[in-house]
């Protein structure tokens, strides 16, 4: 029943052929399942309580939540030692929302420890497994949302993005990834990675999934003053078939083959089939031009990227001391405490990023580092404007291909000819753009995406194209190995 | 100090009086249970996000305003990055990239006449959270975590320690006028950091700087002034100026000295940077303009208007203004018609020393200045002496009932000429041997007559009144 | 020849209220080296020092400040539950010493 979308289970809610107990009960036994083959969960909510059918289109609806979400008298640990006995008393707001709504939570999902990270190895509780083949990665930081939803345990999950961390799982994955505008979805009670790039997002198997959930989650947020008032944008109702005119465009020095002279034969596979969506595309009246850019520049993305989010990191994770929550350490003197709480919670990989976040904010080298960082950020995200006054969207495959092997046999090393094609999801969080990933076909048998950024406060065209689109391709709705592909 | 001079700079931290903290909803008021004005953001739970307060905002405008200061079209804020149980965060939100204001002045009051105190900036920021120190261990309470603190700089301009003392008061006067904080030391709402150095004379170049940091009372601001240049003069003196540091200390109060706490070099790096959560906030034109419409009276502004218009002394006036309170009850009295003189003396002699000696505020004082006002007339009309007067000012505050109950037909004068003119003449009739005496010259005699008048009207008849009455009949 | 060092590396981490082991320094210095070439590139770009550094994520984001209004205090268990150290209403830690580190 779980590998329907929200539309087709409030039907079946409506008029009674199946109800939220049922429905919760089912997700509740997949999760264990998933649990068993892919590990994707750190929390089952085993007494998840059903809810009353309303008008909401999610009443009732059984859905997932990223670990790094505080959720009231749940354990909400970010997948982190440092939390791993924290249970709030009280929800994010995105999470009340949802609940105002009705939907049921049931299972917290496992992600990179803190989104720090993009390869869903890193949580406490262990790697999260690919349920298209669990010899690969989801890749992160949602990996246990991605893995769920892909798998059929509910039509949505919640999920959280900083550098590509819901885009690029759903991917991998073979499902829908959509971070909307910065500030859309308020971050009150989303566990900060780096505050200036995080953003609240949601994994489907549709795009309409993906506009039911955010209209129920979205809104100005008192508790948040980066929140705007987004009562006038429906996303749901917005969804239509009229996508006549727009226009999108893409990088010609990310896209085109000869810039990839050691191209592998699945890259070359993986671009191949993004110029032939690109040709389906403008057969459904869309104009799709290419555009070019600084190289030099665009190929920063990354390392301005580290820079920013590790500075704000470090910042931003000093709260977790141990005194006030977390398992506190032993130690004779209270910074000594701190100490070792730290040492023992935080992973090898975080450390060494709080290390370079700190490097990069002191006094001597701010200027050449964390400021230039910070204006690599301004002249992309100027660019970006620039090209949005003409254009409706940006259209660009997500990574190199489909998901790697967990054990590293294809190395993930970004070669300096990748760097732009592995990193340019970053933009969307740069400019705090919508941004949205949906499956666009096969590659070894295993599912690759395509990505769709937009300007600022365009959320409703940004799917509209990706709905139009999805609708033009075979993989809408499609469940983890479950689909004859072409 | 005579080959020597001094040069001094304040930072001074002063709690601001608001229903919410600065970036939480949490309570900001005193609250002697722990942890009973607390907001999970205060806490720094995982998730919580600043929200910044309009009222701290507006205050710390309106101090940059009446600093004199430059306020920036944008408001935006910095994080103070640093590790202490008593910061849960781990980082304290300040403004360092752009204080709320810049480049100010102000002018005080000094025994020297006027002096012009630069402010190099003055900027909104939060509290930490408090810790009381037992013998086993400390604990930690958040209530005072988040609370608004405005941070003033001063350019290191001053010259003394009575000069930093008078900016001091001058600048506390300042934060009661305007009703941002009630600036009460006692309460730790006030706390300053102070650097010394000295130079010779004629010199150009600055001496080694020295910061003494959390001097909590404006009694050891003066104090540890005077110690830091002593301890520098002496070094210097003795050809060992080299050990002055450029290092910070602390005061230590129970010796009256500083301490060294870390040298320069050992100086935190806070890793300053602009907090993201905080949006970039327009300082509208017409909003700048409302507050700056919105400046009271200030104490010094006043205080020439008491002394130039009101021809009080200038003794007097730097009396009333000391406290806002004061002044605004000086204010009422002139208002209703009290003359300013008048008022000024009930209130510098009479009402100040009740208050000071039953301890209570002018506030909560009984005799409002139109309760007051029933005594001053019936002086006026001469219905009371001012012996009387005084009397009834303390029955009626023992008894607190207003001084008209007091001032009745019963205790009145006797102003009526011809019932004193009968009392006199009987008198007169029954002395016959001691006006002949008077008239063979024992003057002194006269004021025998009137101390018989006043005898037998129990003191109620008009003195002048008895006396133009007596020299007729004589 | 590296500007970075173990020293340094471990003086980072000690600001920062951690240990790391040797293999760990190990790799934050081979990290550095990498972000040092980085970030050459990026100082070398044009136009970069005249640029304004990007630090909120919404440009011309226009909103209102929150009125000076309360919100009631938590109960002091939920406050306290996730603690390991209380003494009545407080939280406990040991006895710190030197009260002056800002």
């Amino acid at each position: 029943m779980l590998n329907k979308n929200i539309l087709e289970l409030h039907n079946l809610l409506i008029n009674k052929e199946t109800t939220s107990k049922s429905l919760i009960e089912e997700s509740l036994k997949k999760s264990h399942e998933l649990q068993a083959k892919c590990n994707a969960f750190v929390t089952i909510i085993d007494d998840a309580k059903e809810s009353d059918i309303t008008k909401d289109l999610i009443s009732g609806i059984p859905y997932g939540i990223k670990d790094n979400y505080s959720t009231k008298g749940i354990l909400s640990t970010a997948s982190s030692n440092t939390l791993k006995d924290y249970v709030p008393f009280f929800d994010a707001t995105a999470i009340a929302n949802l609940k105002k709504h009705g939907a049921v939570a049931v299972n917290k999902t496992v992600l990179d420890e803190f989104g720090m990270g993009g390869t869903g190895t890193t949580g406490h509780t262990g790697s999260v497994l690919n349920p298209w083949d669990t010899k690969r990665m989801t890749a992160g930081s949602s990996a246990g949302s991605a893995a769920a939803v892909a798998y059929g345990v509910y039509p949505f999950a919640l999920g959280s993005d900083t550098g590509d961390s819901i885009r690029k799982p759903a991917a991998y994955c073979g499902i829908v990834g959509y971070k909307p505008t910065y500030g859309m979805i308020s971050r009150y009670g989303l566990f900060p990675f780096a505050s200036s790039l995080d953003h609240c997002g949601v994994l489907t198997r549709c795009v309409e999934d993906a506009a039911i959930a955010t209209d129920a989650m979205k809104g100005i947020d008192p508790k948040d003053m980066t929140t705007w008032d987004s009562s006038d944008i429906n996303l749901y109702n917005s969804l239509n078939k009229n996508v006549q005119g727009k226009k999108l465009f893409y990088l010609k020095e990310v896209v085109d083959l000869e810039n990839y002279p050691h191209a592998t034969e699945e890259l070359k596979q993986h671009l191949e089939n993004f110029h032939q969506t690109i040709e389906k595309l403008k057969k459904i009246g869309i104009e799709v031009k290419s555009e070019t850019i600084d190289k030099r520049l665009f190929q920063t993305i990354g390392s301005a990227y580290t820079c920013i989010s590790c500075a704000e990191a470090t910042s931003n994770m000093s709260n977790l001391n141990g005194i006030i929550f977390g398992p506190a350490a032993d130690g004779e003197t209270v910074i000594e405490k701190m100490t070792n709480y730290r040492t023992e919670g935080f992973s090898p990989l975080i450390k060494r990023r709080f290390v370079i976040g700190s490097y990069v904010l002191k006094k001597e080298n701010q200027e050449r580092y964390y400021l230039n960082a910070a204006r690599v950020r301004r002249q992309i995200v100027d660019i970006m404007k620039k090209f949005f006054e003409t254009y409706d969207g940006l259209i660009l495959p997500v990574s190199a291909g489909p998901a790697p092997f967990l054990d590293g046999s294809r190395k993930e090393t970004i070669t300096d000819d990748i760097r732009i094609l592995e990193n340019h999801l970053i933009i969307g969080n740069f400019g705090g753009f919508p941004s949205i990933t949906i499956p666009n076909g096969f590659i070894d048998n295993l599912p690759v995406g395509i990505n769709i950024t937009g300007n600022c406060y365009k959320d409703a065209d940004i799917l509209n194209i990706a709905y139009n689109l999805e609708s033009i391709l075979p993989y809408k709705n499609q469940i983890a190995g479950g689909v004859d592909h072409e | 100090m005579s080959k020597y001079k001094a040069v001094i700079g304040l930072e001074m931290h002063c709690e601001l009086k608001s229903n919410s903290k600065v970036f939480s909803e949490g309570k900001n008021t005193y609250n002697e249970i722990p942890n009973s004005n607390v907001n999970p953001v205060d806490m720094a739970f995982p998730g919580t996000l600043p929200v910044l307060n309009k009222k701290s905002v507006y205050q710390a405008i309106l101090m940059a305003l009446v600093l004199n200061c430059k306020v920036p079209s944008y408001l935006y804020f910095d994080r103070k990055n640093y590790y202490y149980p008593d910061l849960p965060k781990g980082f304290q939100i300040t403004q360092m990239h752009a204080p709320i204001g810049t480049n100010g002045y102000l002018i005080i009051d000094t025994d020297k006449g006027e002096k012009k105190v630069l402010i190099h900036d003055i900027h909104l920021e939060e509290d930490t959270a408090s810790l009381d120190h037992y013998s086993d261990a400390s604990l930690i309470n958040y209530n005072r975590a988040g609370v608004p603190l405005l941070e003033l700089v001063t350019e290191p301009c001053l010259a003394s320690a009575e000069e930093a003392v008078a900016f001091l008061e001058e600048m506390r006067r300042i934060y009661q006028y305007c009703d941002v904080s009630e600036a009460d030391t006692k309460k730790g709402q006030i706390r300053c950091d102070v650097n010394v150095s000295i130079m010779d004379q004629d010199a150009q170049e600055l001496g080694t700087k020295v910061e003494v940091k959390n001097v909590n009372t404006i009694a050891n601001v003066f104090e540890t002034i005077n110690y830091e240049i002593k301890r520098q003069t002496e070094l210097k003196e003795a050809g060992r100026y080299d050990e002055v540091k450029q290092e910070t200390r602390r005061f230590d109060e129970e010796t009256g000295t500083t301490i060294k706490m870390r040298d320069k070099q050992d100086a935190i790096d806070y890793k300053y940077f602009v907090e993201p959560n905080i949006p970039k906030y327009k300082i509208a034109e017409e909003w700048l303009s409302t507050i700056q419409n919105s400046i009271p009276n200030l104490p010094r502004d006043r205080k020439k208007e008491y002394i130039n218009e009101y021809g009080l002394s200038e003794y007097d006036a730097n009396i009333i203004i000391k406290d806002k309170d004061y002044a605004n009850y000086f204010e009422e009295c002139v208002k209703i018609g009290i003359v300013p003189k008048t008022a000024a003396n009930w209130l510098t002699v009479s009402i100040i020393g009740y208050l000071n000696k039953e301890d209570c505020q002018i506030k909560d004082f009984y005799l409002t200045p139109v309760l007051l006002s029933q005594i001053i007339t019936a002086i006026n009309d001469s219905t009371i002496s001012t012996k009387q007067a005084k009397e009834i000012f303390n029955k009626s505050l023992t008894e607190l009932k207003e001084p008209n109950t007091y001032i009745n037909k019963d205790n009145a004068q006797i102003n009526d000429k011809k019932e004193l003119e009968e009392i006199i003449i009987t008198i007169l009739n029954n002395n016959p041997s001691q006006i002949e005496a008077y008239k063979n010259g024992r003057s002194n005699l006269f004021d025998y007559f009137v101390g018989q008048v006043m005898k037998e009207t129990k003191g109620k008849a008009n003195p002048n009144l008895t006396k133009e009455i007596l020299k007729e009949k004589l | 020849m590296s500007k970075f060092t173990k020293e340094l590396v471990e003086s980072y981490a000690n600001d920062l209220l951690f240990h790391l082991t040797d293999e760990e320094n190990e790799l934050v210095l081979k990290e550095f080296d990498e972000i040092e070439k980085n970030m050459e590139e990026i100082a070398s770009l044009p136009n970069i020092t005249d640029t304004l550094a990007m630090t909120h994520t919404l440009d011309d984001f226009s909103f209102t400040l929150r009125e000076d209004e309360i919100e009631e205090t938590p109960d002091i268990e939920d406050l306290l539950k996730n603690c390991k150290s209380i003494e009545d209403r407080e939280i406990s830690v040991p006895k710190v010493v030197n009260n002056n580190v800002e």
